[in-house]
C-alpha cells in the first residue's frame, strides 16, 4: 500500500472511532505518533472528501470533519457491489463461493466426504 | 440467398445452439477449451449477422428489379446486421466504463477498510463475519479481498487454497474473459439475447481457478474451502443469491482424477473451428466472388 493510501486509512479510522466531528488539529493529534504536518492531514482529508468518504462542516473559522458513512455502511457498500449478481454487471467481479440452498449444501457435503475418502489425508 | 442463409446461421448461433450447448455437460470437462467454444459461437453469430447485413446492402444496390417482398426481407436482415454491430461497439464502451468505475470504487473502499494481510501485499481483510472472498483485478495492482469470517471459518491450508484460487483469476485475467461475454450479450437485441455464454463461462473460469488452486494445495483443501464457504449462513437480505449449480460443478471437477481426459477439449476446439470457418468458406467466399463478378461487369 502506498504511504498516502496508508495515511488515508489511518485518518478514516480516527474519524470512525470519534464520537463527534473532528478538526484537522484533532486528527493530527490523534495520529501524533506519526508527526504529520498540518497540511498533510488537510490534504488527506480533502482526498477522502473527493472519495465521498468524509463530510465537512463549518465551525467558526475552521472546518470539522466526520465520516460520511459508518464503517459498517462502507463495508456493506463494498460487499454488495462485489456480490451484485444482477445481469449485465455479472462480469464485474468474481468471488469464491455463493450461498447454496440446503439440498445443494447436503449434496456438497456428501461429495466432499466421498472426495476425502478417495484421497487419504495429505495434510 | 446468401444474406438470408447467413442471417439464419446467425440466428441459430444466437439462440438455439447456445441453449443446446448450455445443457451439455461435456464442455465443462475442459473449461479452457469450453471458453474458446463459447467465444467462437458468439463471434460466429456476430460475423454471420453482420455478413448478412453487408451482403444485403450489396444485393440491394446491385439488383435491377427486386420485388417488394424481397426488398422488405432484405431491409430487415440489413437492419439486424447494422444493429448488432452498432450495439457491439456501444456495449463495449458501456461495459468497460461501468466495470472500471465499479472496480475503482470498490478498491477505494477496500483500501480504506481492509487490513493488509501479513506477507501477501495484495490481500485485504474486511471486518465482516459473512465469509467472502473475491478479487479486484488490475494490472500490477490487484486486490484479493477476504472477510474476517472467511479467515475464521477456514483452516490455514484452505485459506491458502482460496487465495490461490483468487490469484489464478487475477493472473489469467478471467475478468476480461467475462467482460467480453458481457459485451457480446449486450450486443444482441433483447429478443436474440441469451445468458448462456456468460453463465457458462462464469462456471468455467471458476473451474480453471480451482484447477490452479488444486495444483498448489491439493483437491481436498479446495473442496473443503468450497463447502465451508458455500455452506455458511448469510445475513438477512444482501448476499443470498443462489449459485449452487456452480458449486456442484466445481465439486464434480475436484473429484475427477488429474490429468483430465483430452477428448472434451478436442471436441470443443473442433466445433469452434467449424462454426468460425464454415460460414466463411461455404457462403461468404462464393458470395464475394459472385459480387465481384456482378459489380465488375
Amino acid at each position: 500500500m502506498t504511504r498516502l493510501g496508508e495515511l488515508e486509512r489511518s485518518v478514516m479510522n480516527v474519524l470512525w472511532d470519534a464520537d463527534a466531528p473532528l478538526s484537522v488539529r484533532d486528527v493530527q493529534d490523534a495520529l501524533d505518533d506519526r508527526e504529520l504536518a498540518y497540511t498533510t492531514v488537510m490534504t488527506v482529508l480533502d482526498r477522502l472528501g473527493a472519495k465521498d468518504m468524509v463530510r465537512r462542516e463549518r465551525d467558526g473559522r475552521a472546518y470539522r470533519y466526520e465520516a460520511a458513512r459508518s464503517r459498517a455502511e462502507a463495508t456493506s457498500e463494498a460487499l454488495n457491489a462485489a456480490l451484485d449478481e444482477s445481469g449485465d454487471r455479472a462480469s464485474a467481479l468474481v468471488h469464491f463461493a455463493r450461498t447454496v440452498d440446503p439440498a445443494e449444501a447436503a449434496a456438497l457435503r456428501e461429495a466432499l466426504a466421498a472426495l476425502e475418502a478417495d484421497s487419504p489425508t495429505t495434510g | 440467398m446468401t444474406p438470408v442463409l447467413l442471417g439464419l446461421i446467425g440466428l441459430a448461433l444466437a439462440l438455439p445452439v447456445p441453449a443446446l450447448l448450455a445443457r451439455a455437460r461435456w464442455p465443462l470437462r475442459a473449461p479452457a477449451a469450453g471458453i474458446v467454444l463459447w467465444q467462437s459461437l458468439a463471434l460466429a453469430a456476430i460475423l454471420a449477422m453482420s455478413g448478412a447485413g453487408l451482403s444485403t446492402a450489396l444485393w440491394l444496390v446491385s439488383v435491377d428489379d427486386p420485388g417488394p417482398w424481397r426488398v422488405a426481407l432484405h431491409v430487415v436482415v440489413l437492419a439486424v446486421g447494422v444493429m448488432v454491430w452498432a450495439r457491439f461497439w456501444w456495449a463495449t464502451w458501456h461495459v468497460w466504463r461501468d466495470t472500471q468505475a465499479r472496480r475503482r470504487r470498490n478498491r477505494e473502499l477496500v483500501d480504506l477498510l481492509g487490513e493488509p494481510h501479513g506477507l501477501a501485499p495484495a490481500v485485504r481483510i474486511l471486518a465482516e463475519q459473512t465469509p467472502v472472498a473475491y478479487c479486484l483485478p488490475k494490472r500490477g495492482d490487484n486486490r484479493v479481498v477476504i472477510s474476517r469470517g472467511t479467515v475464521e471459518a477456514l483452516g490455514e491450508t484452505e485459506l491458502e487454497a482460496v487465495l490461490a484460487h483468487e490469484r489464478a483469476h487475477v493472473r489469467a485475467r478471467h475478468d476480461l474473459v467475462l467482460e467480453g461475454f458481457g459485451v457480446l450479450r449486450l450486443a444482441f437485441p433483447r429478443v436474440l439475447r441469451t445468458d448462456a455464454p456468460l453463465r457458462q463461462s462464469q462456471v468455467m473460469v471458476e473451474l480453471l481457478a480451482d484447477d490452479a488452486a488444486r495444483r498448489e494445495h491439493g483437491g481436498p483443501a479446495v473442496a473443503r474451502a468450497l463447502v465451508t464457504l458455500a455452506d455458511s449462513a448469510t445475513p438477512a437480505g444482501a448476499l443470498g443469491a443462489g449459485g449452487g449449480s456452480t458449486a456442484l460443478a466445481r465439486m464434480n471437477r475436484l473429484r475427477e482424477p488429474t490429468p483430465h481426459p483430452r477428448w472434451p477439449a478436442l471436441l470443443s476446439l473442433t466445433i469452434s473451428a467449424v462454426v468460425l470457418v464454415a460460414p466463411t468458406v461455404l457462403l461468404a467466399i462464393p458470395w464475394m466472388v459472385h459480387a465481384w463478378q456482378t459489380l465488375d461487369l
